[in-house]
Formats: structure tokens, C-alpha cells, sequence
């Protein structure tokens, strides 16, 4: 399944294996019908390196095995040269062909894991753009719920009149169920959409987690000239909580401490990650920036939804984490950070809390 | 509120403009002005309403802050440019501090968020079609006593002038090289056109001419 990130259908496989398969019977005759000092079978590297790029990772292996095969074949059916040459050029065509393969391998690995990254980093823009989007659901659902109001408020007046004026009332109070019930398909179109899910518990590291995280906003950081220091407990007991929503956590969070850094005209631009077991059941994460951090005051509002103190922040990213660490058993906290800034902790129940 | 209704009823030629972008928020604005006999022009777009036609009647404007197309805190910033004079209440549904301040500042009379009271809401217009209706008959005044003021002779605008500097008689008369009657004639003209009972009216008149 690794490969099929590359968006290629096995049916593509007999296209590709044809002129592969002659291309290999003209390097195999070559090889077999030219002089030992020839090293035809060196040319197999080169059908390697084509079938990595179109093949699935089992099939160059293969092709690989069937190569040496035949390498093998050639020296065994070739007629002129001297046999040490032969024996000495086949080992080396051996070895080329399996160096290529090993490290064609690993190219494809590579592209697979950086695939993966930027799927990751885009589900996480896209928890990001969540805010606006519920901004804009905020909106959809005041639309009819003010006219349900001033309905009401038409519908009152109307009878309040002297003779009541029956016929516009009812009127109004036909629109206000037509509206009162267009808001309610905007609120279970956006059940549909976000899908309540129950969190997918599984038992993971944390600290490979937040590396990942990490990973995925280098780029951000070392633009803005952050550094971020890890310190990161070894041997921390596993958490068991769902890891791409705590990783959303982590990015969310990783996120507000860079746009709090950059706000800010303090120096050094300086996060510290940390991660350390709180007693044998919890795992405890936190984030602490220099930025711009928060006022004492606003300490009780930072998790409020629509509560923010960006000019273009919705107020939702603390609002989703703390609901998404709470949901997976675990609770979310700001300090003051000592040296100015804010300090984010969550924390996570540890396989040992959940064994009991 | 009987008396809300009855002050309505005394001035149905007023007009409410609504913009918004929806449908059923229109509606049920224009129903809720309607039952409180207020006319109304609905407009789904700042565009549209800028296309119209406006009336020549007090006036208060219902304006949204999120549409598609120009957006009502743009149109309200604009409006002054535009020579636009209407008393304006914003309704938004996401409206914050800032953004109420910044109404205000950019002369709205009333922010409200959605959805709001419907008592809030026609408190509004009803002060701002109120505000409307003094601007514009202060305007109709103003337009009236120039016009009153023009019919004036030279001579008799000189004599007016001076009388409200505080002048006498005499005075003006040397001033101008005229009789003393001459002058008496043309004050007394003056405060005929003008419509001027007293001289202390007359003397307001002309204070009020020059400081427009």
C-alpha cells in the first residue's frame, strides 16, 4: 500500500514490464555473446533505477533477483575472454545491481515519509482553518435566527394591533418556522462536518509525536529565526490517547507560541518543549514562549470560544485543543511564563492509567 | 408603544432602506417596519442600492456588515465622500468591540448584533428617521431663508447687515449716504421679507445666514 501514494494503478504494471523485459534480453544477450572484459550486465542498474520509478517497491525487488539471475547466466553461457575477468566483472555487476536496488529503496522510502508529512501538515491547516470556518457557520445560523426574531417580533405586533391583523401574523409565524428550521439544517449540516468522532485511542509515544510536529514547523521556525529547544524525557511510559488529535494539540499550540515569538520584539526568539511523566499515570507536555504572552486577567478566557487576542484570530484554536485533550482524559492550563511570555501545559493519561 | 404607533402614523411618508445580503432577514425586517406602518426598500446589495433612485423623504438605512460585493463598514466609511446624509444602523452577526467603535466613529447611530431585540432595532430608526426628518427641515430653513434673503434689494440687505452689528439708525444712514427714513423703510422692508416680526428676529435671521 506504501506505494500507492503515488497515485499509480497495478494495470500499469504489464505496460511497464514489456519494454523492460526486452530491454533486459538485449542487455542479457549483449552480456552473453560479447567478451568476458564486457561488463554488459552493469546496464541492469539502469532498468532498476526506471522500475523504482514506475514499479511497485516488491517488483524491483524481484527484478533485482531476476538481474543477478541472469548476470549469473550470461557468465555461465559466454564463450570468449578470459574467466578471471568474467568472474571478477560479474561479481562487480552483482554488486551494483544490489547497491542500486538498497539504495532506490530507500529513495522511495524517503518520498513516502515526506508524502505523509505534508498530508499530515495539510490536515492539520486544515483544524486551522476550522476557526474561520466556524466563524462563517456563526454567521450562517444568525442569519435565520434573526429573522426568526424579528418575525417574532412582527408576529407580536401584528396581533397587538386593534383588530389584530391575523393574516400577517400568521405570515410571520410561517416564517419563523421556515427559518427556525433552515437553522437547524445548517446545524446538522455542520454535525455532518466535523462528525463528532469518538477519539481513536491507541498507545503511542509522545515524544515521537511531538518530534513529527515539530518537523512539519521547521520551516516556520527557522524563517522567523526561532530556535526551539527539546527537552524531552527518555524513557517516558507510552500515552494512550489519539495521536492525531493530541498532534493537532501540539501543532496548535507550537503554532500560537511562533505567532506570540514573532509579535514580540523580545530577544532571543526561544521555545522550550518539554515532556515529563507526572507520577506513573500522566505524561505532561509544555510549550513556553517569550512572545507577547497574556494579561492576568485574561488568564480565565484564554480557552473561551470566539476569545482571542489576534487581530485575525477567531478564538477558537485553545477552545478545540482544550476540548480535544479533555475528551482523551487529560486537562489543558496556561501560566504566565517567568521570563515573560506564556507557558501552555497539557496533560495525557499514560498506559498505566488506563491498565487499572 | 401607542404612542410610538400614533407618532408613525402622523408621518407615513418616511422610507426605511434595508441591505442585506438575505433574503429571509429582509423580509422579515420589511414585515416588522411594516406593522409599524413604516415604508420600506429592500436592497441585496450596497451596489444595487447605490443604483437606486433615493426619495426625497426622511430616510434611515438598515445596513449589514458581511455581503458579498462591497461591505456595509466600507459603504458606511464611503458614505460621507458619497454626500450621503442617512442616519444608519449597522446589524451584523459577528460584530466586536472594534468594529462597533469603528460604526460609530464612521457616524453610525446604532451597532447591533444579530439577532437583536426588534425594541432596539425600531428604537433606532425611529431616532434616526427623527434626526433625518430635523436635518432636513433645518436644510429646508436654511434653503428657505437664502431664498428669502436673495429677494432682498442690495439696499435693503446693506441696512439688515448693519442692524445686526448692532448699528443704529443714524449710523447706518451716514454710513450709507442715505436719510434716516430711507433706512427706516428699507429695515422695515427687510423684516417684512424675511418674515421677521421682531427686530431681535430679524437681527437672529441674518446672524443665522451668515454663520451657514
Amino acid at each position: 500500500m506504501k506505494f500507492d501514494w503515488q497515485g499509480r494503478s497495478r494495470s500499469n504494471s504489464l505496460v511497464v514490464v514489456g519494454p523492460l523485459a526486452i530491454a533486459m534480453t538485449v542487455i542479457l544477450a549483449l552480456d552473453t555473446f560479447t567478451d568476458y572484459a564486457i561488463a554488459a550486465a552493469v546496464f541492469y542498474t539502469a532498468i532498476i533505477l526506471i522500475a523504482t520509478r514506475l514499479l511497485p517497491q516488491r517488483s524491483v525487488v524481484v527484478l533485482a533477483c531476476i538481474s543477478v539471475l541472469l548476470t549469473v547466466v550470461s557468465f555461465a553461457f559466454t564463450q570468449s575472454g578470459a574467466y578471471e575477468v568474467g568472474l571478477v566483472n560479474t561479481a562487480i555487476s552483482i554488486v551494483a545491481i544490489a547497491v542500486t536496488t538498497y539504495l532506490s529503496q530507500k529513495l522511495v522510502a524517503a518520498e513516502a515519509a515526506a508524502y505523509e508529512a505534508r498530508e499530515r501538515l495539510l490536515r492539520i491547516a486544515r483544524v486551522t482553518s476550522l476557526g474561520e470556518l466556524t466563524a462563517s457557520i456563526a454567521h450562517e445560523v444568525n442569519q435565520p435566527l434573526t429573522a426568526v426574531v424579528t418575525s417574532a417580533g412582527a408576529c407580536k405586533r401584528w396581533l397587538a394591533q386593534d383588530p389584530p391583523s391575523i393574516e400577517n401574523a400568521e405570515r410571520a409565524v410561517e416564517r419563523i418556522v421556515k427559518e427556525a428550521s433552515r437553522a437547524s439544517e445548517i446545524m446538522s449540516r455542520v454535525r455532518g462536518l466535523t462528525s463528532g468522532k469518538a477519539p481513536q485511542k491507541v498507545r503511542f509515544d509522545l515524544n515521537d509525536a511531538t518530534r513529527e510536529i515539530i518537523a512539519l514547523a521547521r520551516g516556520q521556525l527557522d524563517r522567523n529565526d526561532i530556535s526551539a529547544r527539546l527537552y524531552l524525557r527518555q524513557g517516558l511510559p507510552m500515552v494512550v490517547a489519539d495521536r492525531v488529535q493530541i498532534q493537532q494539540v501540539v501543532g496548535n499550540l507550537l503554532l500560537n507560541a511562533i505567532e506570540a515569538t514573532i509579535a514580540s520584539p523580545r530577544e532571543p526568539r526561544e521555545l522550550e518543549i518539554t515532556s515529563e511523566a507526572e507520577g506513573s499515570k500522566t505524561v505532561l507536555f509544555s510549550i513556553a514562549d517569550t512572545g507577547v504572552g497574556f494579561r492576568s486577567t485574561d488568564a480565565e478566557h484564554l480557552f473561551d470560544a470566539f476569545w482571542t487576542t489576534k487581530a485575525d484570530g477567531v478564538g477558537l484554536g485553545l477552545t478545540i485543543s482544550r476540548s480535544i485533550v479533555e475528551s482523551n482524559g487529560g486537562r489543558i492550563w496556561a501560566q504566565a511564563n517567568e521570563e515573560g511570555g506564556a507557558v501552555f501545559r497539557f496533560s495525557v493519561p499514560s498506559d498505566k492509567a488506563t491498565r487499572v | 408603544m401607542s404612542a410610538e404607533l400614533a407618532s408613525t402614523k402622523t408621518r407615513p411618508q418616511s422610507i426605511v432602506y434595508i441591505i442585506d445580503d438575505d433574503r429571509s432577514v429582509r423580509e422579515s425586517l420589511e414585515d416588522l417596519f411594516a406593522c409599524m406602518s413604516l415604508r420600506t426598500r429592500s436592497f441585496a446589495a450596497v451596489q444595487e442600492f447605490l443604483g437606486s433612485k433615493l426619495d426625497d423623504v426622511p430616510t434611515c438605512l438598515v445596513l449589514d456588515v458581511r455581503m458579498p460585493g462591497r461591505s456595509g463598514m466600507e459603504f458606511l466609511e464611503s458614505m460621507s465622500e458619497l454626500g450621503l446624509q442617512l442616519p444608519t444602523v449597522v446589524i451584523t452577526g459577528h460584530g466586536d468591540i472594534a468594529m462597533g467603535v469603528k460604526a460609530m466613529k464612521d457616524g453610525a447611530i446604532e451597532f447591533l448584533t444579530k439577532p437583536f431585540r426588534d425594541q432596539d432595532l425600531l428604537d433606532a430608526i425611529h431616532e434616526g428617521l427623527e434626526k433625518d426628518r430635523l436635518r432636513r427641515a433645518k436644510e429646508r430653513d436654511a434653503a428657505d431663508m437664502r431664498e428669502r434673503w436673495a429677494a432682498l434689494t442690495q439696499g435693503e440687505r446693506e441696512v439688515a447687515k448693519q442692524v445686526a452689528q448692532g448699528l443704529l439708525n443714524k449710523q447706518i444712514a451716514a454710513d450709507l449716504h442715505v436719510s434716516e427714513i430711507t433706512v427706516k423703510v428699507r429695515r422695515g422692508n427687510a423684516m417684512r421679507k424675511m418674515g421677521a416680526k421682531t427686530l431681535p428676529d430679524l437681527i437672529r435671521l441674518v446672524d443665522r445666514l451668515h454663520s451657514s
